[in-house]
This record gives C-alpha cells, sequence and structure tokens, in this order.
C-alpha cells in the first residue's frame, strides 16, 4: 500500500516533538510510541516483542557493531532504541532486532509534514487516544 | 567379562596410562630436572620425609577416601599399579570391550599448574615420550593426547612443532589453570592446534594441585565429593570464557573436548547464554550467533561420569532437547574409581545415538586415522 492510500494521522505538532522529545498514542487500543532523534521522528508499536514491557522508555543509543574478536566497533550512532527491561536492541530504521533479523518491533510510516508530525496507517483508527507520557530519558 | 552391548565400533576417549615410579622418566628427562626432583641418581632418601626436605609433585589436596581409589578389578598380575602395564590394559579393557582405538591421556602427567613453569616443561615433554616410547609404541590400538604447559604458551607451541605431527598424537591436553580458557593468552596454541587439526582437550588433573590452580568459583572444597562434584563449574566456567571471547570466531575449525567434567550443564549453560547475549551482545559483538551454536559447533565432552538421573531416560531427553546427539564422546576413564561401564551405563541410549558416541563422534573430534 503506498503512502497515498493509506490513512494519514496528524499526532502532533512538530514543535510538539523536538530533539530528544517522546509522544504517546493509542489507537485502537493498541499503543504507538514516538520520538525524534538526530532529527528523524520514528513511530513504533509500544510493547517489547520479548516480554511486553513500553518501548518508549527505551534508551536511544548507538552500539558495537558486529567486529572481529576482542576488537570494538562503534556505530550506528542513535539509531537503537534500547528495551527498557532486558536491554534487547532494535534499529529505529527497521525495527529488527541487533542479535536478529527474525525478532523485531513493528515501526510506522511517520513523516514531518510542514508543521505537523503525520502517521500513515493501513487503515483508519476508530479510537484515537494521545496519552500523557513523561520518562527522564 | 563378555561385552554384551554390540557396537559397529568404539574409540574410548579416555583412558588413564600412569607411571609406576617418577624414575621411569629418567631416560627422557634432562638431568637438571632429575636433579630438581631428586630422581635416579639424585634420590634423596630419607630427607624425601622432612617437610620441604626435597622435591613433592604437585598432586591432590583432595584425598579419594575409598579403600582402593582406582578400579579394583584393574590391578595387573604383577600387583603394580592399575593403568601401569600396557599389555594388561590392552587384554583387560580394549579385548574385553573390542575397542578399535583407546586415547590415552596420562594421569599425573601434569605439572600444569606447578609454580615453576620451567621444570613443568622438561617434565611435560618427558610425560610424552616417555608415554609414546612405553605405551603407544607397544599396540597398534592406543593413540595418545599429548601435554603442554598452558602457562608459557611459547613454549607449548614449541613442543606441539616437536611431536604433533606424528600421527599417533590425536589431541593435545592443556589442562586447566587459574587463566579461563578463552582468553587471548592461549590464542598462539589455538592457532596452531587448529592448523595441526588436533582438539584442545580439557580434563581434570590440575584442580586443587599447583599454585597456579583454578578455583572453584567461590572457594576452597572441603572433601573429595564436593571437589568431584565441583569440576562441571570449572567446565561451565571455561565453555563460557571460550565463547565470550570469541574464540570460535577467530579459530572457527578449533575443537574443544571436555572430558570428564560431566555434560548436562550444558543445557542450562547454553540458554543462559543465549538470553543474556540477547540482551548484552554489545560487549561480546564479536560473538555473530547464539553461542548455543559455537558450542554445538565447537565442544565436545565427554560421557564419563556420566549422569545418572533417577529416570535414565531423562538423560537420553536432555541430549535429544539440546540437539547434543554429535558432541558426546564415549570415555571409560579406565582405571579410575569412577569409571563407566560401556555396557549398562548407555543401556537406555537408542542404537543410532550410541554408534554416534562410541564411535562416529569421536572420530570426528580427535585427529584419529583409522
Ligand atoms: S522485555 Fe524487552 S527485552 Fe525483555
Amino acid at each position: 500500500m503506498s503512502a497515498q492510500e493509506k490513512h494519514r494521522l496528524v499526532v502532533c505538532s512538530a514543535e510538539e516533538l523536538r530533539e530528544g522529545d517522546r509522544r504517546l498514542i493509542e489507537l485502537d487500543g493498541v499503543e504507538i510510541g514516538l520520538l525524534r532523534a538526530e532529527g528523524t521522528c520514528y513511530a513504533f508499536r509500544n510493547s517489547c516483542p520479548h516480554q511486553g514491557v513500553p518501548m518508549l522508555y527505551g534508551s536511544v543509543v548507538g552500539t558495537m557493531l558486529p567486529s572481529q574478536p576482542q576488537e570494538y566497533v562503534y556505530g550506528l550512532h542513535n539509531e537503537i532504541i534500547r528495551c527498557p527491561l532486558h536491554g534487547w536492541e532494535f534499529s529505529l530504521k527497521t525495527g529488527k532486532a541487533m542479535f536478529s533479523p527474525a525478532v523485531s518491533i513493528k515501526m510506522y510510516e511517520v513523516k514531518e509534514e510542514g508543521d505537523e508530525v503525520v502517521l500513515y496507517l493501513d487503515r483508519q483508527p476508530q479510537s484515537i487516544t494521545r496519552k500523557q507520557f513523561a520518562c527522564v530519558l | 567379562m563378555t561385552t554384551r552391548v554390540k557396537h559397529n565400533g568404539l574409540i574410548d576417549c579416555d583412558v588413564h596410562p600412569v607411571l609406576s615410579d617418577f624414575n621411569e622418566l629418567v631416560p627422557y628427562l634432562d638431568e637438571s630436572i632429575q636433579q630438581y626432583m631428586n630422581i635416579g641418581k639424585f634420590a634423596k632418601g630419607a630427607l624425601a620425609k622432612q617437610n620441604s626436605g626435597s622435591f613433592k609433585f604437585p598432586s591432590s589436596a583432595y584425598a579419594n577416601p575409598l579403600p582402593v581409589p582406582l578400579r579394583a578389578d584393574a590391578f595387573p598380575p604383577n600387583g603394580d599399579i592399575p593403568g601401569s602395564d600396557p599389555a594388561f590394559l590392552a587384554s583387560d579393557l580394549l579385548d574385553r570391550c573390542q575397542t578399535d582405538f583407546a586415547i590415552l591421556n596420562i594421569g599425573h602427567g601434569t605439572m600444569s599448574a606447578f609454580h615453576n613453569v620451567e621444570v613443568a616443561a622438561k617434565y611435560t615433554s618427558a610425560a610424552n615420550d616417555w608415554l609414546y616410547g612405553k605405551w603407544v609404541k607397544s599396540d597398534p590400538r592406543y593413540r595418545m593426547t599429548m601435554e603442554i604447559t598452558p602457562l608459557d604458551p611459547a613454549q607449548a607451541v614449541q613442543e606441539i612443532e616437536r611431536i604433533g605431527k606424528r600421527p599417533e598424537i590425536v589431541g593435545i591436553n592443556m589442562h586447566c589453570v587459574n587463566i579461563p580458557l578463552g582468553k587471548r593468552h592461549y590464542w598462539p596454541i589455538y592457532e596452531i592446534a587448529e592448523a595441526y587439526d588436533l582438539p584442545i582437550v580439557l580434563h581434570p588433573d590440575t584442580e586443587g594441585t599447583g599454585e597456579y590452580a583454578a578455583s572453584f568459583g567461590v572457594g576452597p572444597a572441603s572433601t573429595y565429593m564436593e571437589w568431584h562434584t565441583s569440576l562441571g563449574l570449572i567446565g561451565q566456567r571455561n565453555v563460557i570464557s571460550l565463547v565470550c571471547e570469541g574464540v570460535f570466531e577467530r579459530f572457527p575449525n578449533l575443537k574443544v573436548n571436555f572430558i570428564e567434567y560431566g555434560f548436562s550443564w550444558i543445557a542450562p549453560t547454553m540458554w543462559r547464554m543465549d538470553k543474556n547475549w540477547k540482551a548484552l551482545r554489545h560487549e561480546v559483538p564479536w560473538v555473530k550467533m547464539l553461542p548455543s551454536e559455537y558450542i554445538r559447533r565447537n565442544i565436545r565432552f565427554g560421557t564419563q561420569p556420566i549422569e545418572e538421573p533417577a529416570r535414565p531416560k531423562d538423560l537420553v531427553e536432555l541430549i535429544q532437547m539440546i540437539g547434543a546427539e554429535h558432541m558426546l564422546l564415549f570415555c571409560s576413564d579406565y582405571p579410575h574409581w569412577d569409571g563407566d561401564e560401556l555396557e549398562r551405563a548407555f543401556l537406555h541410549f537408542p542404537g543410532e545415538l550410541r554408534h554416534k558416541v562410541f564411535y562416529e563422534n569421536p572420530l570426528a573430534s580427535f585427529r584419529i586415522q583409522p
């Protein structure tokens, strides 16, 4: 389905999702977390595939890339979100876990259009709740 | 005794020949070390009974409490200790079990954890030459692992270069010191082991002996029972170290055979390592697959002393559960007290699994040319 055929939902203004900010929205009972890192907006299902804790509390980090034994190579700066419970790493670009492409968080299409942060959804949600969210990160 | 279990080939991966007396080493040992060890013409006689009056071999601090701490049915006719007579061992064990090959891991052959590394190195070379000369050459079914000095990798590499290409040598018996097996310290040894297609064998011997002995995780055991049961912890610790340090990424064809540390503990070790790696992989970014995949690919386990759950089939189910059918190596541990008898220990193993354990797995895990 192309972006044109998808349902367009304005989540908030760009001003309301500045660098490091986080927002939480619930669509038909499913929580979606949004955040901005290094200028880019990301949206993802707010539930870790492991034991279900809310991903929106996760740290946005870089990580050590697969490397030769006994050698550390840092990369993917602020492209990884780490689950707030056990720390599984997921790519914010693809949703895939660093340890296996078979494990992932669901990512949603999100765009910054003018002054609006817009989610593109497969279908129109029946209920939309913008929720209060605060974390120390 | 006759064999009741039918088999289509048997490789016994752990048989122990012993020296009757350290003087057996005299023909193979430099005079300087004979003098250090007070053997041959340097015997100290009565002074040997003095505290610090003469050399003491680093024997175990944990004495086996049984009346006869070796198989009491394995004394050779000359009355010497079990495991000291190559011809008798060949008939008592190999003929009886129809063993194709027996891998000799020298008993008390090691001074790996001894404080004087140069003495240990010379002793180790002499022990290798004694084992090769007296035992391996005596029967075509004998193969041997060679000892090395793990505290001195450069010397260990030299020793492997000296004798490691001999076809009768099928593995490197490294022994455990207080440096975990994954550390870079050992990598020169792993490099040549992989190049020579020789597995590293780890077998208890130094635990609780020399000054460089590995600890038991918490502190000293009080009894032999406590010591013996805790050996699995040392195996476990070393498996964890090998995988986490990236040894099997760097040396993908290296095999490490843990003999006599038990094996059922590998199931929870795999589960726990896999779980931790999913969260902590960035600390060991060179570990690129699930830890259990490296363990299955590169690590093997001797069967003896086989674990004996109340319901024997539980053990078979555990092996199937973790896909370890290709990882187990038959070991009798003859003539030690805790050995396993072929016809009884594997009664509950399905035939196909038994054949793997008895023959195929050892053949694939040691450098044996049938
Ligand atoms: S709940 Fe997210 S990693 Fe365990």
